[in-house]
C-alpha cells in the first residue's frame, strides 16, 4: 500500500495541561508558525511530517488532544497506540507543572508499556515569569525517567530538537526490539485499521 | 476537575457518551454545530464502556453502594414562561443482579513464570506463597496437562499439533489463521502455573472488559459509518477467526467460508455439496422460500433435507435464530451473515482492539477534533422548557449554570421512568463475563477470536451467545481469555447463564470437565435491553431526543440507526458524518518556514487513497463472488 514512502512511522502523541502550547509546539515543528491562526485546528487530527534521521526517512504523526484535555476528559483511546507521548506544561504556571502526576496516572493507566515520554517544559521565552525551576522538572523527570527539554514555541528554541531527538530514540528502540525479538507481549498497533485489514486472506 | 465554567451556549447539548449519543455528537460537529457533550460518569461510554480488571471492580462496587445525588431546586432560575423538568439522579435501574465469583486462589502459588513484560509493570515483586495454598487438585491437574500441550506448541508444525490435541477434542480443526508465533511463545509460558487473582490484579490494565458483548458485522452499518466518516482511522480492528458451536457436549467449528466448507474434516462429502448448494440457493429469493413464510426456519431447513449437522449449523450458528424463528426472518439473518463474510476475513465479523468501549470514544474524538466540547463528571440536573412552545431552552448543569441550547439529546437512563412512554415491561439482557485460563477449543493458533452459539440446553432456557477473545486483542492479560456471555433474561443473569458456564467450563461446581478451560474469576449482572426505547413519543419537550442503551443484538443497527434518526431530527438538510478529511491532505495556507532537517508532506495523496479504496471494492466484489457462488 502507501507504505513505500518512509522507512518508520511514529505516532507522537502529546498532552498536558490546556493553554501550555501543545497546539503551538505541532503547528511550529510541522510548519513553522507561530502563533497558529485559530479555528486552523478544527477538523484536524494530526499533523504530519517526515524527517530524515541518518539517511532514514521518519514519518512522524503528531497528535494533538482535540481540547478534550479542557475539562480532564481525554478520551482513553486517544493514548493507544502512541510510540511517543511528548508531556507539556508551561514554566510559567505553576499550576501545569503540578498536574503532571495527575497525567503520568493516565499515562500508566491508558499508553503502551514501551511508550517514550518526554517532559517538556514550554514557553521559555518569557524567562522572567518563570515559576518553576529548571532543577525541579529535571528532579521530577529524572525520578520517573522520562526524558526533559525546555522549548519556546514562539522563538522555536528547542522544537525541532524536541522531535528530532525522539525520533532518533524512536528508531533506537524500533532497532533494539527487532534486535531481542521479544515482541512477547501484543504489542499496539498490532490490529489493523479497517481499509488496511487484508480483504484477500480468504484461503 | 477544572475550576473553568463551560460556555453558556451550545446548539446541541448530549448528555451521555454511549455508542447512539456519541455517533450524534459527531455528526452534529462534524457539520458545524456548536456541540456540548457531558457524561455524569468519569469514564465514556456509559454501558458501553470497557474497564481494566480493577476498573471493573471498581464498577461493580459503585452499584452495590449507588448513591442518589441530591435534587437541589433550581427553580430560582426559571425565566418568565418557562418550566422545569428534572432529570433521574440515579442511574442504578440498567444494571441489576450483580454476582461475582473467583475461583483462583488470592495469592500465587509458587514461584510463578514471570510473564515476559517490559520491567515497569512487574517491577513489584509478587507474593509468593507455598504450595499448600488454596488450590483444587483438579485444577491442578488441568493444569498441569495444559502445560504439556503448550511446552510443545511453538516448535511444532500446525499437523503435528493437530494430532497431538485430538485427545483432547472431539472436532476437528480446518486450517484457522495464521499463528502468531511470538505472542504463542508468551502464552504457553504464563499458562505453566495457575494465574491467580493477585496477578490478575497486578496485571489489571491489560484486560480491557466490556460491559456490552458485541462484534461488528463487516457490512453492517457500524462498520459502513466508520469507513465513511473517517472515524475508522482512531481504531484498530480484529477479525473474529472463526465460528464455533456448541452441541452434545462439545465445542465445534463451523464451517461458513467456502474455504472452510471444502477444508472441514467434519463433513462428509455430500454434506459439503448439500451445503455448498444450500449456501448459494439461499441468496436468491424463490418461490419456494415464499411458501415458507409464516412458519419456522428449522421447519425449511428440514425440508432441504441437509441432516442435523447442517440443520444445527444454519439455524443455530448461521442465521443464529431460534427453532420458532419465521422463515423470511431465518433468510434474512443467513443472507446477511453470507454478505458479510470474506470482506475482511473468512468470518463476518470484526472486533475492535481494546474493547467495544473504544467506538464510542472514536466518534467524541471526531466530535472534538471538529469543534465539540467534552466534560465528564459532569451532568444536566434540570431543562428549562418553554411553556407555550414546548421546547428545551436551555439546561442547568450540575453547578447550577444555564446553558442554552437548541436540541437536547440524552440517554434514556438519565430520565424518570414517568415521563416515558415504555411499551412493554422493560426487557433485561443476562450478561457473564469470565475470565478463563484456556481456549473453549484450543488450535494451532492460541490467538484465535471465536464467535461461539450455544442454542438452548434445555426447554425453556434462552439461547446463548459466547464471545471469547484472545490476549492479542488487548483485551486480557496473557496467558488468559475473556469470554463474554449473553442472552436474553429469562431469570437472572445467575440463573440463565451459570447453567452454561458449568458445563463448557470447568468450576468448582462442574463434574469430571477437567479437559475444559478453568474460570478463573467471573461476573454475572443483568443489563437493561435498550432495543424496545423510542426516540420520541414521550412525555418531554419536541426538541429533546432519548437514545436507549444498548440492546441485545450481536450488531451495532440498532444504536446507529437510532443516532441517525435523532441527527435528521435535528438537521434534516445535513449529510450524516460526511468523510473527515485525510490530515495528510490538508493544505495550510501561510508561509511555510519548514526547517531544513525534514521536509514538509503535504497534499498529493489524496488521489491515490481514492485509488486504493476503489481498488479495494472491486476486489471485495470479487471475494464476494468467490464466497457466494
Amino acid at each position: 500500500m502507501s507504505m513505500e514512502d518512509y522507512d518508520y512511522l511514529f505516532k507522537i502523541v502529546l498532552i498536558g495541561n490546556a493553554g501550555v502550547g501543545k497546539t503551538c509546539l505541532v503547528r511550529r515543528f510541522t510548519q513553522g508558525l507561530f502563533p497558529p491562526g485559530q479555528g486552523a485546528t478544527i477538523g484536524v487530527d494530526f499533523m504530519i511530517k517526515t524527517v530524515e534521521i541518518k539517511g532514514e526517512k521518519v514519518k512522524l504523526q503528531i497528535w494533538d488532544t482535540a481540547g478534550q484535555e479542557r475539562f480532564r476528559s481525554i478520551t482513553q483511546s486517544y493514548y493507544r497506540s502512541a510510540n511517543a507521548l511528548i508531556l507539556t506544561y508551561d514554566i510559567t504556571c505553576e499550576d501545569s507543572f503540578r498536574c503532571l502526576p495527575e497525567w503520568l496516572r493516565e499515562i500508566e493507566q491508558y499508553a503502551n508499556n514501551q511508550v517514550v515520554t518526554i517532559l517538556v517544559g514550554n514557553k521559555i521565552d518569557l524567562a522572567e515569569k518563570r515559576e518553576v525551576l529548571r532543577q525541579r522538572a529535571e528532579d521530577f523527570a529524572e525520578a520517573q525517567s522520562m526524558l526533559y527539554l525546555e522549548t519556546s514555541a514562539k522563538e522555536s528554541d528547542n522544537v525541532e530538537k524536541l522531535f528530532l531527538d525522539l525520533a532518533c530514540e524512536l528508531i533506537r528502540e524500533a532497532k533494539q526490539n527487532k534486535l531481542d525479538n521479544n515482541d512477547t507481549a501484543p504489542m499496539p498497533g498490532e490490529g489493523k485499521t479497517i481499509s488496511y485489514l487484508s480483504c484477500c486472506s480468504l484461503n | 476537575m477544572a475550576a473553568e465554567d463551560l460556555p453558556s451556549e451550545f446548539d446541541v447539548v448530549i448528555l451521555g457518551t454511549g455508542l447512539a449519543e456519541s455517533v450524534v455528537a459527531a455528526a452534529c460537529s462534524r457539520v458545524g454545530q456548536r456541540v456540548l457533550h457531558l457524561d455524569r460518569k468519569s469514564y465514556y461510554a456509559a454501558n458501553w464502556a470497557s474497564f481494566t480488571f480493577n476498573g471493573l471492580l471498581t464498577w461493580i462496587q459503585q452499584h452495590h453502594e449507588s448513591q442518589p445525588e441530591e435534587v437541589q431546586d433550581w427553580s430560582s432560575l426559571l425565566q418568565e414562561g418557562e418550566e422545569l423538568i428534572y432529570l433521574s439522579t440515579s442511574d442504578s435501574a440498567s444494571i441489576s443482579n450483580l454476582q461475582v465469583f473467583c475461583f483462583t486462589s488470592e495469592e500465587d502459588e509458587e514461584e510463578e513464570a514471570q510473564s515476559p513484560d517490559p520491567p515497569n509493570t512487574t517491577e513489584e515483586e509478587t507474593v509468593v506463597d507455598d504450595e499448600d495454598a488454596v488450590k483444587e487438585t483438579p485444577e491442578t491437574e488441568s493444569a498441569d496437562s495444559k502445560d504439556e500441550e503448550t511446552k510443545e506448541k511453538p516448535e511444532e508444525s500446525a499437523d503435528e499439533e493437530e494430532a497431538g490435541q485430538a485427545s483432547h477434542l472431539e472436532g476437528e480443526e480446518p486450517k484457522a489463521d495464521k499463528p502468531c508465533p511470538s505472542t504463542a511463545q508468551s502464552q504457553s509460558e504464563a499458562t505453566r502455573k495457575k494465574i491467580s487473582y493477585a496477578q490478575l490484579v497486578k496485571e489489571g490494565r491489560r484486560f480491557n472488559i466490556d460491559l456490552v458483548s458485541k462484534l461488528m458485522y463487516s457490512r453492517g452499518s457500524l462498520v459502513d459509518l466508520l469507513i465513511k466518516s473517517n472515524v475508522s482511522r482512531y481504531a484498530e480492528f480484529k477479525n473474529v477467526t472463526r465460528i464455533l458451536t456448541y452441541r452434545h457436549g462439545n465445542v465445534e467449528q463451523v464451517p461458513c467460508s467456502r474455504a472452510d466448507v471444502f477444508a472441514s474434516r467434519q463433513l462428509s462429502v455430500v454434506e459439503k455439496r448439500k451445503l455448498m448448494r444450500f449456501l448459494t440457493s439461499c441468496l436468491e429469493e424463490t418461490e419456494e422460500q415464499h411458501a415458507y413464510n409464516g412458519r419456522p426456519y428449522l421447519e425449511y431447513l428440514r425440508d432441504q433435507q441437509l441432516g442435523d449437522n447442517l440443520q444445527h449449523f444454519l439455524l443455530h450458528s448461521i442465521a443464529m435464530v431460534t427453532e420458532d424463528t419465521p422463515t423470511e426472518v431465518g433468510l434474512t439473518s443467513t443472507r446477511h451473515f453470507l454478505r458479510c463474510l470474506g470482506r475482511y476475513g473468512n468470518t463476518p465479523f470484526l472486533f475492535p482492539v481494546y474493547g467495544l468501549g473504544e467506538i464510542p470514544q472514536c466518534f467524541c474524538r471526531m466530535c472534538a477534533v471538529f469543534g465539540g466540547i467534552y466534560c465528564l463528571r459532569h451532568s444536566v440536573h434540570c431543562l428549562l422548557v418553554d411553556k407555550d412552545t414546548n421546547r428545551c431552552k436551555a439546561v442547568i448543569d450540575s453547578r447550577g449554570q444555564r446553558i442554552s441550547c437548541s436540541h437536547f439529546v440524552v440517554e434514556d437512563s438519565y430520565v424518570a421512568g414517568e415521563r416515558k412512554k415504555v411499551a412493554t415491561p422493560t426487557r433485561f439482557l443476562s450478561r457473564a463475563v469470565l475470565i478463563t485460563d484456556a481456549s473453549v477449543l484450543p488450535s494451532d493458533s492460541d490467538q484465535q477470536v471465536s464467535m461461539v452459539t450455544v442454542p438452548p440446553i434445555a426447554a425453556g432456557s434462552p439461547a446463548v451467545k459466547m464471545v471469547e477473545l484472545c490476549p492479542s486483542t488487548m483485551t486480557c492479560m496473557p496467558g488468559t481469555y475473556l469470554v463474554h456471555l449473553t442472552c436474553q433474561s429469562v431469570g437472572s443473569a445467575f440463573e440463565d447463564l451459570s447453567p452454561v458456564v458449568t458445563r463448557m467450563f470447568h468450576t468448582p461446581e462442574s463434574h469430571d470437565q477437567e479437559k475444559c478451560p478453568s474460570v478463573l474469576w467471573c461476573l454475572y449482572f443483568n443489563m437493561a435491553d435498550g432495543s424496545e426505547a423510542e426516540v420520541e413519543g414521550h412525555d418531554l419537550p419536541s426538541n429533546m431526543y432519548l437514545c436507549s442503551g444498548p440492546d441485545g443484538g450481536l450488531g451495532h443497527d440498532h444504536a446507529i440507526r437510532q443516532a441517525e434518526l435523532i441527527f435528521q431530527k435535528i438537521l434534516p438538510e445535513d449529510d450524516f458524518c460526511p468523510p473527515a478529511p485525510n490530515p495528510e491532505d490538508i493544505i495550510y495556507d501561510g508561509e511555510n518556514t519548514s526547517p531544513s532537517a525534514g521536509e514538509e508532506e503535504r497534499g498529493g495523496t489524496e488521489e491515490r487513497q481514492e485509488g486504493e479504496e476503489e481498488e479495494e471494492e472491486e476486489e471485495e466484489e470479487k471475494q464476494n463472488l468467490q464466497t457466494e457462488e
